[in-house]
């Protein structure tokens, strides 16, 4: 493999993880709770398109849209039915509560679509292959919806009556709401946008690999990670964390440590090549999360909190 | 024979994981530690005994004690990075901690001796239960009952002596989500987090070697998150900060556990379907005690000193 399809990979990868972390990050910011249903709603949002997509026949792009608006409203509902009557408990308490919803969200996905793969009724199109690298058409839409998405949210927060508010409330609700922002709607608002995000990766991540229940958990650890690496509260260092995630990910199984320890060949320390097991890979995240929290308690962009 | 039999099984499993959720209750319950990673106790326990009793041929006691000290050095280790963060982050260190940990057992099956089909995701059999030449098949059921109650006595008596002495009042006053009132009294907030982690390890593993000799098979698919979030479920809907309220929540939702299994004689459902639908209600049962009785069936006894 070529360096540039391991950087490639990498930038697929943070795609994905950018528009998870994204979300739940901004969830953290608004409401003061780690949300652990968040990857769950993009399980849900990635059956939805299966609905709509194989059960009722759409195209994929009109139903990953519609699949996306149809979880954000669905999140919207489940914060009416259980995380509004939590508004001021205890941070702790909403994600015991989250964790209750996750478990939830996902034995229901499974008790519906069961437990073996499936995928989407998608065309299989041919890989752009050059000397160097290959990439399907639909690692270009993931690149570019992460993309799009990551410039759609920056306009928001910075150009939007809307996002101004966001950030309002994010600084300090008492004065936001003292100010007349309805703190509500801006609640509302923050559930839609993170997780119509959402479901788009889950859509993404079910279009690439396949769809199964468990696919929310699988990338549980990376998106927390990427939130936090980046400062949980903060959008702009979920992107970051993510990104960073996605290189390390994919740089950790392709870099020969064997070399690195001799230098390149400066010393012989070992003669063996070193490379990290791929079972090893779900691991990789957690080591750079650990190391980021002993460096940096509050992450690389982490906000400043008085305790 | 074969009732007989099934409440004796319910009450090993109850003993079981009522250890667990004593060790959650301490940590949570008591010192408002979001454990989302309990599970890597159970399978390190499991596993210690396991490498101890069948490789190297070692009796149940040090296997027992192995169990205890590995978990326990295990919850220290992985509190030291995290004593000094935020509850959210306790959450997601720990349940990644608890996946490594799972890999770890998945990935490397020389740890167990290895072998053909041996180690690794085909998990380990032929653990020796103590004592079995003792008994005939029908009576060891009822010997291996007393050891695990006595041993969830044993758990029982020291949580509760830990949690009144002096030790579980300033715990109590790291979870009221104020360092500074602890450290105002001169408490290194750090030192307390890493004893608790600590202590809740050793009983978590001690639960997980008492799982081990009674299967006498573990494989890394018996240490999912979902084990977690069982406890979770059992310290919440029991009562936490009350270690009669664990015990409690051990039973009822034990037997919730156990006595849906049942249905599938009068309806039809397949096994896949039930098991998720178990899970939603246990999911459910959770945000419902959450949103509606916070504290649980027994409340925990707040003393006014």
């Amino acid at each position: 493999m070529s360096v540039l399809q391991v950087i490639l990979n990498s930038i697929i990868r943070a795609s994905e993880l950018a528009l998870l972390s994204l979300g739940l990050t901004i969830v953290y910011d608004i409401l003061k709770f780690a949300n652990f249903a968040h990857t769950e709603y993009a399980v849900v949002g990635a059956y939805f398109a299966f609905i709509l997509n194989v059960t009722l026949g759409l195209p994929i792009f009109f139903s990953a849209i519609l699949a996306a608006i149809a979880t954000g409203i669905f999140a919207i509902l489940i914060d009416r039915v259980v995380f509004k009557k939590m508004r001021n408990a205890n941070g702790i308490i909403v994600m015991v509560t989250s964790l209750g919803v996750a478990i939830a969200l996902r034995n229901t996905v499974r008790a519906i679509w069961g437990a073996s793969p499936k995928s989407y009724n998608v065309p299989l199109q041919a890989p752009i292959v050059t000397k160097y690298f290959r990439i399907t058409p639909l690692q270009i839409w993931i690149i570019a919806v992460g993309a799009a998405a990551m410039v759609a949210f920056y306009i928001l927060l910075h150009y939007t009556r809307l996002g101004k508010a966001m950030r309002a409330a994010s600084d300090n609700p008492d004065l936001a709401q003292a100010s007349g922002i309805a703190t509500e709607k801006i609640v509302t608002a923050v559930w839609f946008i993170a997780i119509s995000f959402a479901s788009l990766g889950g859509i993404l991540i079910g279009m690439e690999t396949y769809l199964l229940p468990y696919m929310g958990f699988a990338i549980i650890i990376p998106v927390f990670c990427a939130a936090i690496m980046g400062g949980l509260g903060n959008p702009y260092g979920a992107m970051l964390g993510a990104l960073v995630l996605g290189f390390a990910e994919n740089f950790g199984l392709y870099i020969n440590f064997g070399k690195l320890f001799n230098l390149g060949g400066l010393l012989h320390i070992t003669h063996r090549a070193l490379f990290i097991p791929t079972g090893y890979k779900p691991a990789i995240s957690f080591v750079i999360l650990i190391v980021v929290l002993l460096l940096r308690p509050r992450g690389i962009l982490g906000k400043k909190e008085e305790r | 024979m074969g009732f007989v039999n099934f409440l004796v099984y319910l009450a090993i499993m109850i003993g079981i994981f009522a250890i667990m959720s004593l060790s959650l209750n301490l940590q949570y319950g008591f010192t408002g530690l979001a454990n989302f990673g309990q599970v890597a106790f159970f399978c390190l326990g499991a596993y210690t005994t396991t490498i101890i009793t069948l490789t190297f041929g070692l009796p149940f006691i040090i296997g027992l004690i192995g169990a205890m000290v590995v978990a326990g050095v295990f919850g220290y280790l992985i509190a030291i990075p995290t004593a000094n963060l935020k509850e959210d982050y306790w959450a997601i260190v720990t349940l990644a901690a608890a996946e490594i940990v799972r890999i770890f057992f998945l990935n490397e099956g020389w740890v167990v001796g290895g072998g053909p089909y041996r180690g690794g995701a085909f998990g380990v059999g032929d653990i020796p239960q103590p004592f079995k030449s003792h008994f005939s098949a029908q009576t060891y059921p009822f010997f291996y009952l007393g050891i695990v109650l006595v041993c969830l006595l044993i758990t029982y008596l020291i949580i509760n002596k830990i949690t009144d002495a002096p030790f579980g009042r300033v715990v109590k006053s790291i979870r009221e989500g104020n360092d500074h009132l602890a450290q105002a009294l001169g408490k290194d907030v750090r030192r307390f987090r890493l004893k608790v982690m600590a202590t809740g390890g050793v009983f978590g593993g001690m639960a997980g070697c008492l799982w081990a000799h009674y299967y006498g098979f573990i494989s890394p698919s018996q240490f999912l998150p979902l084990v977690t979030f069982i406890v979770w479920a059992m310290v919440i809907v029991g009562g936490k900060g009350n270690n009669k309220g664990a015990i409690l929540g051990t039973i009822v939702i034990t037997l919730f556990y156990n006595s849906t299994r049942f249905l599938k004689d009068y309806i039809p459902i397949n096994e896949i379907t039930l098991a998720s639908l178990r899970m939603v209600a246990i999911g459910v049962l959770i945000v419902v005690v959450m949103l509606f009785m916070n504290e649980g069936i027994l409340k925990e006894k707040k003393k006014i000193y």
